[in-house]
């Protein structure tokens, strides 16, 4: 059987407001049409603590424009109505959401239709994130859960693994190797070993909607995004021999920032669609 | 009254900011008036807490859990206040200041003399603390930021004395401008990195110090303010009031009784907090605290967080911050490196918010007249950082009857700020020493 396809399995992700949030949007558009699986839009912070120069510059020029957290989510309400299919990852520092208020903010993605939100300076498990897990699960019916995401790295322990895997996440990002992003490629050893964690953990409380996805494992299992350093296409086909998507960023801006983003998006789809091509054979 | 007080020293080891941090029903009460929410009790304090990202959690939680057991241990502390004598000098003087408590003709002003320390300031207390810790965790690298370069000088001294690695971040405007500390770290055997990004001052020296350890999580970061995620605010409080202890005994032996007023000047808060914690529950002591009001109150002239900041959460801890309404960090600025920072020790925000330590400000130019004051009526130098607790002690001391003692904090000496001062008081001396040494190298 033709393993056809229909996403390319990459998040690729945006600063939203870089290098204007109307150009930011039109690169989102851009990522769309390309078809990758989940758009991971990111809300610009002045000082974005965990990540490489490439995605801290985009962000203090947003930020030096004036985008807003509001700016924010009338843009991504606008995409999700154009493209109302597509699986979307809002990502923020903590202390923008805190400002707008985290039952706003929750309550915003929720109705606009966004399945993801990661924040990487809250750990998942801390009380602040628990409040916020229970903001995120709709009662009204008509709106969807909103979910979030746990950034793991080699060095989390295997009963945290373990906790976070029994709290029912549905979509783990894990951090190539100890680093800061947009740095070289390498893939830590230990990281199979929590990937196998995750593979055989029994999620039946996961809904099955959306996670179909052929050519890789059952369909009940949470997600896995590996992220970090990763810029060529050899490195995603590497990632997504383990994950079930390859995260992209800086390579991406760098990448518009020389006009080159639809040559290096095509390039992208290339090599998965060759590599679907090897694996007929 | 006095059971309330008691809770203070209490709440701030054992409570204040654990892992959980505050839930966002505190956060979201913390915000903003419209929101109708309870103050949280005093036992689910809503600053401090762990907002980190994840790689980091496992580096945190070790030295969260060496600081637990060890502050109880007996053969640690012995080796801590062995290290503080031997090393650093303590104690450190108390000293009367007879000639400017006559010319104001208030309050007996004193001055805690924490210049004396080895390497300059209060900072080395803390690094000696910690580094003692690094070492029975088997650390064999150290990161650490500076600001004014008092905490990156001493984090560079006690890495060469126990034989470690060392790499300082500091903003690239501090490098240049607290050149002499740069020159010292790197005598030491420390790399310095002067950082490029944002405003180039601290916030953007702890910023660099944490991608480091999410590069290297097996290096111990020996953060140098009482500022950061649980365990540093709690832990460097822990090791700092030292400070504190030594004025109560100092200030029983010279007058017969504890003090009526502490200043401090507060940056992030370690002298600060290392002064005021020993009397917290004595409230016959007034703490005060003196932020740096730069060179006018609009953003970006100043760095005065109890005054003017909002509350948020950064560089992980829960706090007051300078920022926008939108939650983007501000710009700061103050004469002292090491006050020009954007955030506040979650202690001394939840101690503000009792109203157990009081806040002021002082501008560039006090601090720069009080250096000259107390070097030219007293012999002391100090840096630009505790000079402005003096210029506000000043002010305090004249309004205050002949009775009454005011303690201050000489959080650290002035040699560091010779370009700075030199340029404001003698700028020709300081072309010609220029043009001197340009000649002299061709």
């Amino acid at each position: 059987m033709v393993n056809q396809r229909s996403k390319l399995p990459l998040m690729a992700h945006l600063v939203l407001g870089y290098p204007t949030l109307a150009e930011s949007l039109r690169t989102a558009a851009q990522y769309i049409v390309a078809g990758v699986e989940i758009l991971e839009l990111q809300i610009p912070f002045s000082h974005p603590t965990a990540d490489g120069p490439v995605i801290t510059a985009a962000c203090q020029e947003a930020t030096r424009l004036g985008v807003s957290v509001s700016d924010c989510i009338e843009a991504i309400r606008g995409l999700h109505a154009q493209f109302p299919e597509q699986e979307i990852m809002v990502m923020s520092y903590l202390n923008r959401i805190y400002t707008f208020g985290f039952q706003e903010f929750v309550t915003e993605m929720k109705t606009i239709g966004v399945r993801h939100l990661i924040i990487p300076d809250l750990p998942v498990d801390s009380r602040a994130a628990e409040d916020l897990r229970d903001l995120t699960i709709s009662k009204k019916s008509g709106l969807s859960n909103l979910n979030l995401v746990p950034v793991l790295a080699a060095n989390t322990p295997d009963p945290r693994v373990e906790k976070l895997l029994a709290m029912g996440f549905d979509f783990f990002y894990l951090m190539s190797d100890f680093k800061i992003t947009g740095s070289g490629f390498s893939l830590h050893p230990r990281l199979k070993a929590i990937i196998q964690k995750i593979r055989a953990h029994p999620s039946t409380n996961l809904p099955a909607v959306a996670l179909t996805k052929e050519g890789h494992h059952s369909t009940n299992h949470p997600r896995i995004g590996i992220g970090f350093g990763i810029s060529t296409p050899e490195q995603a086909l590497k990632v997504v021999e383990d994950a079930d998507v390859a995260i992209i960023g800086s390579a991406l801006i760098q990448a518009q920032n020389a006009g080159k983003l639809t040559e290096y998006l095509e390039s992208l789809r290339q090599a998965f669609n060759n590599q679907q091509f090897e694996t007929k054979h | 009254m006095n059971q309330t007080a008691k809770t203070y020293k209490d709440i701030i080891l054992n409570t204040l900011g654990t892992f959980g941090g505050s839930n966002s029903r505190q956060l979201a009460g913390a915000v903003g008036a419209d929101r109708n929410v309870p103050p949280p009790s005093a036992t689910e304090l809503p600053y401090g807490g762990t907002y980190i990202p994840e790689v980091l959690l496992p580096s945190l939680q070790e030295i969260a859990a060496a600081f637990d057991h060890f502050k109880f241990d007996e053969g640690f502390l012995a080796d801590f206040a062995d290290t503080l004598r031997t090393f650093s000098g303590r104690p450190t003087a108390f000293t009367p200041l007879p000639r400017l408590s006559a010319e104001f003709g208030g309050a007996q002003i004193f001055l805690k003399n924490e210049g004396l320390n080895h390497t300059g300031a209060h900072k080395i207390t803390h690094c000696i603390g910690q580094i003692l810790l690094a070492q029975r965790l088997g650390k064999q690298r150290i990161i650490a930021e500076t600001g004014a370069g008092q905490h990156g000088y001493a984090t560079a001294a006690v890495c060469a004395r126990f034989g470690l690695d060392c790499t300082v971040y500091m903003g690239k405007k501090d490098y240049e401008r607290q050149r002499p500390n740069v020159y010292w770290m790197e005598l030491l055997g420390t790399k310095v990195v002067a950082v490029k990004e944002g405003s180039q001052t601290l916030n953007d020296a702890v910023i660099a110090a944490f991608k480091d350890w999410v590069a290297n999580p097996d290096s111990y970061y020996l953060l140098g303010s009482a500022v950061g995620p649980h365990p540093y605010p709690a832990m460097n409080t822990f090791f700092q009031k030292v400070v504190g202890e030594e004025i109560r005994q100092q200030c029983i032996e010279t007058t017969g009784r504890l003090p009526d007023y502490c200043v401090a000047c507060v940056g992030g808060g370690s002298n600060a907090m290392g002064m005021f914690f020993d009397f917290l529950d004595e409230e016959q002591v007034q703490l005060v605290g003196v932020e740096a009001g730069g060179h006018g109150t609009q953003p970006g002239e100043h760095a005065a967080k109890l005054r003017d900041g909002k509350r948020g959460i950064f560089e992980g801890y829960h706090s007051y911050f300078l920022q926008d309404g939108d939650g983007n960090i501000a710009a700061t600025h103050s004469v002292s490196a090491g006050l020009d920072y954007c955030g506040v020790s979650p202690i001394l925000a939840y101690l503000a918010d009792e109203g157990r330590v009081k806040f002021e400000t002082a501008n560039d130019e006090a601090a720069l007249s009080a250096v000259k004051k107390l070097a030219q009526t007293e012999g002391i130098i100090p840096a630009l950082e505790s000079a402005h607790a003096f210029a506000y002690a000043f002010e305090l001391a004249a309004g205050l009857t002949k009775d009454k003692i005011v303690v201050v904090n000489a959080s650290g000496r002035g040699e560091k700020d010779l370009f700075i001062t030199m340029r404001h008081f003698q700028e020709e001396n300081l072309k010609a020493y220029a043009q001197h040494l340009l000649q002299h190298q061709k």
